[in-house]
């Protein structure tokens, strides 16, 4: 007979295994009502994801793992188990491995090698990598080749974590489909909004002597590339940031070479360039190459003209800025010293996070601004705008994961991609600042805006709630724009891109004139279009930006 | 002793395997790159084959079914097409590859004889009698041993222009192009003069102190003593230095792509970092073997012609 005693050793684990829910694990928990949470890491608070089973796909249950004793591979860019993109694959990794019985092999490859090592191990049909964290610019190289596993039958399959592209704003699903078949698994929005000190543009002093200086009302926030010049001229060298004694900047940008600089210069040239209209034609909607005939339209002078105004811009940030990578220029942004900053959606979140930021609360975003003319391809001459017209963009990686044609496991490889792109995990990722998920996906957008977000989501993830409205709103406006900057998705994309890059640098370093760069990217693109092939280059461009002769 | 031939065969086959396979088969392969213009393509298909467990029995989904595991079948389909010298024409016109010229002539003109003079006259002050010579020394030769990566990394801080340690100067170091070229040429300075200064203090210390107490006896001062007896008995040691130094700084890599990524532009991408990008990021390999071959031809002019000149003088 059991001593007294010793009842309370047997009955509690008892009681509490009758408490227990219908299965748990570590890492997932199985509800009798059909719902399941995940539980992430620390990494994100321990945050808990509310989903259904019926969310899961039919492979994933309790008692299933149907990738046992199967191990997959996934290549991303180094940042760290709390980095972004790479991020989130360390935390829903044993969430994965619990539900799958597989084993994920997370491989981190520095930016300037992933997509060496990526090309290596395609173009040789290795398959020792099953997916790969790719950035949309990437695709010229991966899909026409039929180096990419196409996932639209695994998506409607039924089986997988369920996601769909209709969640995208049509600007990013181009993005992750070629031709219109779908190889990218959802995950990262990017797209370069304005971010501004609100507190610095609603003082009421330097309105005054803005409004002495310059002749017109300080625009808060500026509507144009032009209005954006002049506030940033005025603020710059002087000490507006009360935080140290040194004098602070206009617009801060990042224009290292090899790295991001030449997207300021996207995002910024393409409201003096694009002309608008209702479809792709030999001069509407295009910015990169003459859908004709390759010849590249890069040293037009819109192009020029955006450059020469970049300069003028850059002038009023910090001269060190030439050699900034992101971090750097992010970093200054966040502690303090610029008005403004265009850049991706992790600055917006960053901004939330104080042990890195002293603007929490003054952070503002909004659409990018436009130029107040545009060079017509038709009439060979810039044509004045009455009002400022907003042109969106998706300039960036979106970074999202890709499965390799030469996987032998694409339908694992495929799980673990969709188990974190479903909504309430995407929803999650989009609301925090190091994992470098960005939102751009309707569900993240706020309700006022079509969206189903509410701005309550983000302030329960620690942000400020006008911060947060301001940012979701400019990232929907971004995305949606009725005019939208062409994304250059062909083989050789990252060749024509560093070119650009380079010669971007110089002129900001002042060694080349804006017209000398652009003209002898122009001159270099062609020799590229010449070594690759014109006639597919032409084929894969017109298909890229949708294109019909 | 037809044994010992095939043994002495067997001992010498792993390093002979080991030259052809990596070092005879790269050089020629990329030779025949250079000549051909080679478009790879892999064609892909699938195969659901069933999966079979241990037993060699089907292994059974939940709803009984057989589960299938995916084979893939794969076929690389090349083809070559020879080009002749096409991609070394290209380098005739090509504005890059004169601006990577540039950039490491400059480098190897300037970095290396500061390195060899900053070098020599620390070899000299260190062949004195001076106090803590040997913890000096030892701390002098430290940065041989840094990755000249870290290195790199590490001056990025240092000369980082908002904040960093060197900021009050306000020179521009990685943000204009003439001053992050000559911020490659200091970092390189600062990891390669401990080489010299060593090569030449060992070299020094290898002259008779008779030759010394004779030019004094002779009234030599210390310059005449310089002139006179060191430099002439360091020659050897000063060609064969400056050839080592001119061989590995031709080939700089390694510093400007952590330090300036070969910015801002191209103002200090080196010949060796522009075929490294041609031929693994964009994937053109024929034309940076090319260009790798034509800088080969030119490391090896210039060194047969220095060695030529060093037998010429010295037997």
């Amino acid at each position: 007979m059991m001593h007294p005693l010793k009842w309370p050793l047997f009955a509690l684990p008892a009681l509490a295994l009758l408490s227990l829910p219908a299965s748990a694990g570590q890492n997932v928990e199985w509800k009798d009502d059909g719902t399941v949470l995940i539980k992430l890491g620390e990494a994100y608070n321990n945050a808990v994801i509310q989903t259904t089973r019926e969310e899961l796909g039919t492979e994933f249950g309790p008692d299933k793992q149907p990738f046992k004793d199967v191990t997959i591979s996934v290549t991303v860019n180094g940042a760290g188990p709390k980095g972004g993109i790479s991020g989130p694959l360390y935390q829903f990794r044993p969430i994965w491995e619990e539900l799958s019985g597989g084993k994920l092999n997370i491989v981190e490859l520095p930016f300037a090698e992933h997509y060496t090592k990526m090309m290596l191990d395609l173009r040789n049909g290795t398959g020792q990598y099953d997916a790969f964290m790719v950035g949309a610019f990437w695709y010229g190289d991966i899909a026409p080749a039929g180096y990419a596993f196409p996932i639209d039958e695994l998506n409607k399959s039924g089986k997988y974590p369920k996601w769909t592209y209709d969640d995208m704003p049509d600007s990013l699903r181009a993005l992750h489909q070629w031709k219109g078949v779908g190889y990218g698994v959802l995950n990262d929005g990017d797209g370069q909004v304005l971010y501004y000190r609100s507190d610095v543009l609603a003082d009421k002093t330097h309105q005054e002597a803005f409004k002495k200086e310059y002749g017109y009302d300080l625009p808060n926030p500026p509507q144009t590339w032009q209005q954006l010049l002049d506030v940033s001229k005025y603020f710059n060298g002087k000490n507006w940031d009360a935080t140290d004694a040194d004098p602070d900047s206009g617009t801060v940008l990042h224009l290292k070479v090899g790295e991001q600089g030449h997207y300021h210069f996207q995002t910024l040239s393409s409201s003096f360039v694009l002309n608008p209209g209702d479809k792709v034609t030999r001069t509407k909607n295009v910015y990169w190459f003459d859908p004709e005939d390759m010849k590249p339209l890069i040293n037009s002078p819109g192009h020029v003209k955006a450059l020469e105004f970049l300069q003028e811009l850059h002038k009023t940030g910090p001269q060190a800025q030439v050699g900034w990578s992101l971090g750097e220029a992010w970093d200054y942004f966040l502690r303090g010293k610029a008005v403004f900053a265009f850049s991706w959606g992790d600055l917006g979140a960053l901004c939330q996070d104080e042990s890195r930021s002293k603007v929490k609360g003054k952070c503002s975003a909004t659409a990018i601004p436009s130029s107040t003319e545009y060079y017509d391809f038709e009439k060979k001459d810039f044509v004045k705008l009455d009002q400022p017209r907003l042109v969106g963009n998706t300039v960036g990686g979106s970074w999202h994961g890709v499965i390799s044609n030469f996987s032998a496991n694409p339908e694992a490889a495929y799980s673990l991609l969709s188990l974190m792109a479903i909504k309430p995990a995407s929803k999650l990722m989009a609301t925090v600042g190091w994992d470098g998920v960005d939102p751009g996906f309707k569900y993240q957008f706020l309700k006022e805006d079509g969206g189903t977000a509410e701005v309550e989501d983000y302030v329960k993830a620690g942000w400020d709630a006008n911060d947060a409205k301001s940012y979701v709103h400019a990232y929907q406006q971004v995305f949606t724009a009725p005019v939208m900057m062409p994304y250059l998705r062909i083989p050789g994309s990252f060749e024509y891109w560093d070119i650009l890059d380079k010669n971007l640098s110089a002129t900001m370093s002042g060694s080349k004139t804006a017209q000398q760069a652009l003209d002898e990217t122009a001159q270099s693109w062609e020799a590229v279009t010449d070594r690759i092939g014109r006639d597919k280059q032409k084929a894969d461009y017109q298909a890229a930006i949708g294109y019909t002769p | 002793m037809r044994w010992t031939g095939k043994i002495r065969f067997l001992f010498l086959a792993p390093a002979v395997i080991w030259v052809l396979a990596f070092t005879v088969f790269p050089l020629g392969y990329s030779l025949y790159l250079a000549f051909y213009k080679i478009e790879q393509k892999v064609e892909v298909k699938r195969e659901k084959q069933p999966m079979l467990d241990a037993a060699g029995q089907p292994v059974l989904d939940d709803a009984g079914q057989p589960r299938t595991k995916n084979v893939v079948i794969k076929e690389q389909v090349n083809t070559a097409t020879f080009i002749g010298l096409d991609n070394f024409k290209r380098m005739l016109t090509d504005t890059q590859v004169h601006e990577a010229v540039r950039v490491t002539l400059t480098f190897v003109l300037i970095a290396v004889p500061l390195e060899l003079v900053l070098g020599f006259l620390l070899a000299v002050l260190f062949n004195q009698h001076i106090f803590g010579r040997p913890i000096l020394r030892a701390f002098m030769i430290l940065p041989i041993f840094a990755t000249p990566l870290a290195v790199g990394y590490t001056f990025f801080t240092i000369f980082y222009e908002v904040g960093g340690p060197l900021a009050w100067t306000g020179i521009p170091f990685l943000s204009n192009p003439t001053w992050a070229l000559m911020s490659v040429i200091i970092v390189d300075v600062w990891q390669w003069t401990p080489f010299c200064f060593l090569v030449f203090l060992a070299a020094l210390q290898g002259v008779p102190d008779e030759l010394y107490e004779a030019a004094r006896v002779d009234g030599a001062n210390a310059w005449d003593m310089l002139k006179e007896v060191m430099l002439p008995l360091l020659i050897p040691t000063i060609v064969i230095v400056l050839l080592l130094r001119m061989a590995e700084a031709l080939k700089l890599f390694d510093i400007p792509f952590a330090l300036t990524g070969g910015g801002p532009g191209v103002a200090t991408q080196p010949f060796s970092m522009l075929a490294f990008r041609t031929g693994l990021r964009f994937f053109d390999l024929g034309y940076a073997s090319a260009m790798s071959y034509a800088f080969l031809a030119v490391i090896m002019i210039v060194i047969t012609l220095f060695f030529r000149r060093l037998r010429a003088n010295y037997g």
